[in-house]
C-alpha cells in the first residue's frame, strides 16, 4: 500500500526478492521479502533533501545497519542503548525494542491522539519512543487504545497494534499486485570466464 | 641496571587560531553616519577609502544591486587587503565571502572560466528552509579515552545524552571528539548536535546544575533541560551558497560515486538547472537570496579572457559584488601587448568604481604598530616603537611588522619582559629589507651565479 503511486521493479537475489519503487519527487521505497514465507524482512525509504541531495534510508521495518566507524563518523547510538525495530505479523503492527532490562511494571505503553502515535514511556525514565504508523497514516485513521497490547520477557519489550481490517485487506491486495510486478533473477554471483 | 621506562607526558592541546597578518582587523571602523573612525576595530587611517567601503556596504546589505564591481587600488601595504577584510567581517557570517588571489585560476584540473564561475557562485548565498536530523539533550556524562602508549592509536569516546524522559549513550568519533573537547562541552550542558555535519551547538546550563558551585562566568545561560526524545526533526534555516547547491546535485548518484572524485567542473546544464529551482523557491516563498561579495586580490594576475568574461558575468542578475585589488599601474594586460591602467582593460574598468588607497602617515604607522603589537602579544617600550614607525617609513609597513615578532624573539633571548630598541635594531640588522638587500646584490652582482658572462643589450622581459 506504500507503493501506491510509484514505478515498481522487482528482482530476486539470494533467497530474497527485492522490490524497489521510484516516486515521482525522487523518493525511494525499497522492501524485501523472504521467498519462502513471503515474509516483509525490510523496508526502507529515502526522500530527497530539499537542496538535492540524498537522503538517508529510514527503516520502517527491519534493522538498519549500523556503520560506525570511529576515525571518520561523527556520533552514533551505542550498542549498549535499547534497540528499536518494527517486525509485523500478519493481523499485528508490531515493535520490538530489544536491550530493555527493566521489569515489566516500569513501562507505560499509551496511545497519544494529539498526533496519532504510540508512546512508550519508562518509570525510570531511561527509555521514550514515540512511534508513528505510516500505513495508519496514508488511511488516515486515528489509533484506538483497545487495539494497543504489549508484553515484556527476556530483555525485550514488544509492542503490538491490531490492524484494522482496512489494512489486512490492502495488504492481501498489495501481495497480490507484487506477484504481477515481472521479477528478474539476479544471481548475485555470475560465473566470470577469465580468459 | 635496567633503565626505568617513563612514558612521556601527553599534553592535550587546544587548538589556538593562528596569527595571520590580517587577524587584527574586525570590522571597517565606521560609527553609524559611515563617518570613519580614527582608530577602531583594527582599523587605522584609510579615512576616504574606509567611508567609501561604508558606502559600498550598505549597497550591499541592501541587497537590491547586482554585478557592481570595485577597484581597490594603491601601493603595496596600503591596507586594500584589510578593508576587503573588514568589509567581510562588517557582513557577518549571513553573507558569503567568497576571497581568492586571481592567480588561483590557473589550475590544470579545471579551465579558467569554470574556476571564475565557481567563485562567482560561491558568493552568493541562498537562504532556506530545510529539515535536519538533530541530537538535542543535556549531558550526563562524557567520557574520553586516550590510548595509553602515545602515538597512533585513536581516542575513543562515550557521551550520555538525556532528556526528561529518556537517556542514551552515543559513541564518538574523532571529529565528535575534536569539537566537544573545542567546545569545552561538560556534565550538565545542554547541546544540540547536527548529526549529519556534526555541528555541536551550546544552548546553555541546565538549571538542575545552577545550584553548582562552579566558577561561571556572567554570560551562562541557564536552559531547561529538553523534552521528549533525543534524536528530533527540526527545520532549520541556513545559508547555503549556489556551488554548494551545485556541488550536491553535480555527484553522481548511485553506487558510481564511490569512483568519481572531487566534483571538477560543473556542467553548464546542472547549473541552469538550479538557478531555475532557486528562482522557482524564491516564486513560492521558500527561498531568498542573499547576495554576497566576491573578493579578487591581484586582479592584474587575471587574462584578458578572464576579463572578458568578467565583462560579461557582471551582467547577469544573479551576480555578486566584485571587489578586485591591484597594486599595479600602468601596466600590460595579461595575455596581450597593450598597457592599460592597473594592467585592467579599459571597458572593464569603466564598470568599476574606483577606490584608492593611499600610504599611511607617520602617526598611522605608530598607531598600526600599536595594534600589531597587541595582536602578537609583544610588550614593546615606546623608544622601541619609535624606532620600528621610522624603520616602517622608511622601508616599508610590512618590513616593520614582520620586526615585531623577530624582535620579540631576540628579547626572549635576554630573558626581558619587554622589548627594547636594542632587540629593534639587532632585528634590523639581521634581516635585511628590500632596499638593502637589492643594495647589496647591486654591489656583489659579479660574484653571484652566472655572471661570468655580461649581457648584450637589453634583456628581454618575460612574457606571461
Amino acid at each position: 500500500m506504500l507503493r501506491q503511486g510509484g514505478k515498481s521493479t522487482s528482482f530476486v537475489s539470494g533467497n530474497k526478492k527485492s522490490v524497489h519503487t521510484t516516486f515521482e519527487n525522487g523518493s525511494e521505497l525499497v522492501e524485501e521479502y523472504d521467498l519462502r514465507t513471503d515474509e516483509l524482512l525490510v523496508r526502507k525509504r529515502r526522500t530527497k533533501t530539499t537542496l538535492g541531495g540524498e537522503g538517508k534510508w529510514e527503516y520502517l521495518v527491519g534493522d538498519a545497519p549500523v556503520h560506525f566507524n570511529p576515525d571518520v563518523s561523527t556520533i552514533a547510538e551505542s550498542s549498549s542503548n535499547p534497540i528499536f525495530s518494527r517486525k509485523d505479523t500478519e493481523r499485528h503492527f508490531q515493535w520490538r525494542i530489544r536491550n530493555l532490562p527493566y521489569s515489566a511494571d516500569n513501562y507505560d505503553v499509551s496511545v497519544d491522539h494529539s498526533d496519532n502515535k504510540v508512546v512508550i514511556r519508562t518509570k525510570n525514565k531511561k527509555y521514550y519512543k514515540r512511534i508513528e504508523i505510516p500505513e495508519m497514516k496514508l488511511l488516515e485513521a486515528s489509533l484506538v487504545e483497545g487495539a494497543l497490547s504489549w508484553h515484556h520477557a527476556n530483555n525485550t519489550l514488544v509492542v503490538s497494534y491490531q490492524k484494522p481490517s482496512e489494512v489486512v485487506d490492502l495488504e492481501i491486495k498489495d501481495k497480490a499486485e507484487r506477484r504481477k510486478i515481472k521479477t528478474t533473477k539476479d544471481d548475485g554471483d555470475v560465473q566470470c570466464n577469465q580468459q | 641496571m635496567a633503565g626505568v621506562k617513563t612514558t612521556p607526558e601527553i599534553k592535550e592541546i587546544t587548538k589556538i587560531e593562528r596569527i595571520g597578518a590580517h587577524s587584527h582587523i574586525r570590522g571597517l571602523g565606521l560609527d553609524d553616519t559611515l563617518e570613519a573612525r580614527a582608530v577602531s576595530q583594527g582599523m587605522v587611517g584609510q579615512k576616504d577609502a574606509r567611508r567609501a567601503a561604508g558606502v559600498i556596504l550598505k549597497m550591499i546589505q541592501a541587497g537590491q544591486i547586482a554585478g557592481r564591481a570595485i577597484l581597490l587600488a594603491g601601493q603595496p601595504g596600503t591596507g586594500k587587503t584589510a578593508i576587503a577584510m573588514g568589509m567581510s567581517k562588517a557582513l557577518g557570517e549571513e553573507t558569503p565571502f567568497a576571497m581568492m588571489a586571481a592567480s588561483e585560476i590557473f589550475s590544470l584540473e579545471m579551465s579558467k572560466t569554470e574556476a571564475l564561475s565557481q567563485a562567482f557562485r560561491k558568493a552568493i548565498g541562498v537562504r532556506i528552509k530545510e529539515e535536519t536530523e538533530i541530537i538535542e539533550g543535556e549531558v550526563v556524562e562524557i567520557e574520553i579515552d586516550r590510548p595509553a602508549a602515545t602515538g597512533s592509536a585513536a581516542k575513543t569516546g562515550k557521551v550520555t545524552l538525556k532528556t526528561t524522559e529518556m537517556e542514551t549513550i552515543y559513541d564518538l568519533g574523532q571529529k565528535m571528539i575534536e569539537s566537544l573537547q573545542k567546545e569545552k562541552v561538560q556534565a550538565g550542558d545542554v547541546i544540540a548536535i547536527d548529526k549529519a555535519s556534526g555541528r555541536i551547538s551550546k544552548l546553555g546550563r541546565s538549571f538542575a546544575r545552577s545550584r553548582d558551585y562552579d566558577a561561571m562566568g556572567p554570560a551562562t545561560k541557564f536552559v531547561q533541560c529538553p523534552e521528549g526524545e533525543l534524536q528530533k526533526r527540526k527545520e532549520v534555516v541556513h545559508v547555503v551558497t549556489l556551488h554548494e547547491i551545485d556541488v550536491i546535485n553535480s555527484r553522481s548518484q548511485g553506487f558510481l560515486a564511490l569512483f568519481a572524485g572531487d566534483t571538477g567542473e560543473i556542467r553548464s546544464e546542472v547549473r541552469e538547472q538550479i538557478d531555475g529551482k532557486v528562482a522557482e523557491w524564491r516564486e513560492e516563498g521558500k527561498a531568498d537570496i542573499v547576495p554576497g561579495v566576491l573578493f579578487i586580490d591581484e586582479v592584474h594576475m587575471l587574462d584578458i579572457e578572464c576579463f572578458s568574461f568578467l565583462n560579461r558575468a557582471l551582467e547577469n542578475d544573479l551576480a555578486p559584488i566584485v571587489v578586485v585589488a591591484t597594486n599595479r599601474g600602468i601596466t600590460k594586460i595579461r595575455g596581450t601587448n597593450y598597457k592599460s591602467p592597473h594592467g585592467i582593460p579599459i571597458d572593464l574598468l569603466d564598470r568599476l568604481l574606483i577606490i584608492q588607497t593611499k600610504p599611511y602617515s607617520e602617526e598611522e604607522l605608530r598607531l598600526i604598530i600599536d595594534i600589531r603589537c597587541e595582536e602578537e602579544d609583544v610588550e614593546m617600550s615606546d623608544d622601541a616603537k619609535e624606532l620600528l614607525t621610522k624603520i616602517g617609513t622608511e622601508t616599508s609597513l610590512r618590513y616593520a611588522m614582520q620586526l615585531i615578532t623577530a624582535s620579540y624573539l631576540i628579547s626572549k633571548r635576554r630573558k626581558v619582559a619587554e622589548v627594547d630598541i636594542e632587540d629593534v635594531s639587532k632585528a634590523y640588522s639581521l634581516f635585511c629589507d628590500v632596499q638593502r638587500s637589492s643594495q647589496f646584490l647591486k654591489e656583489y652582482a659579479s660574484d653571484y651565479m652566472f655572471n661570468e658572462i655580461k649581457a648584450t643589450g637589453d634583456a628581454q622581459p618575460m612574457e606571461s
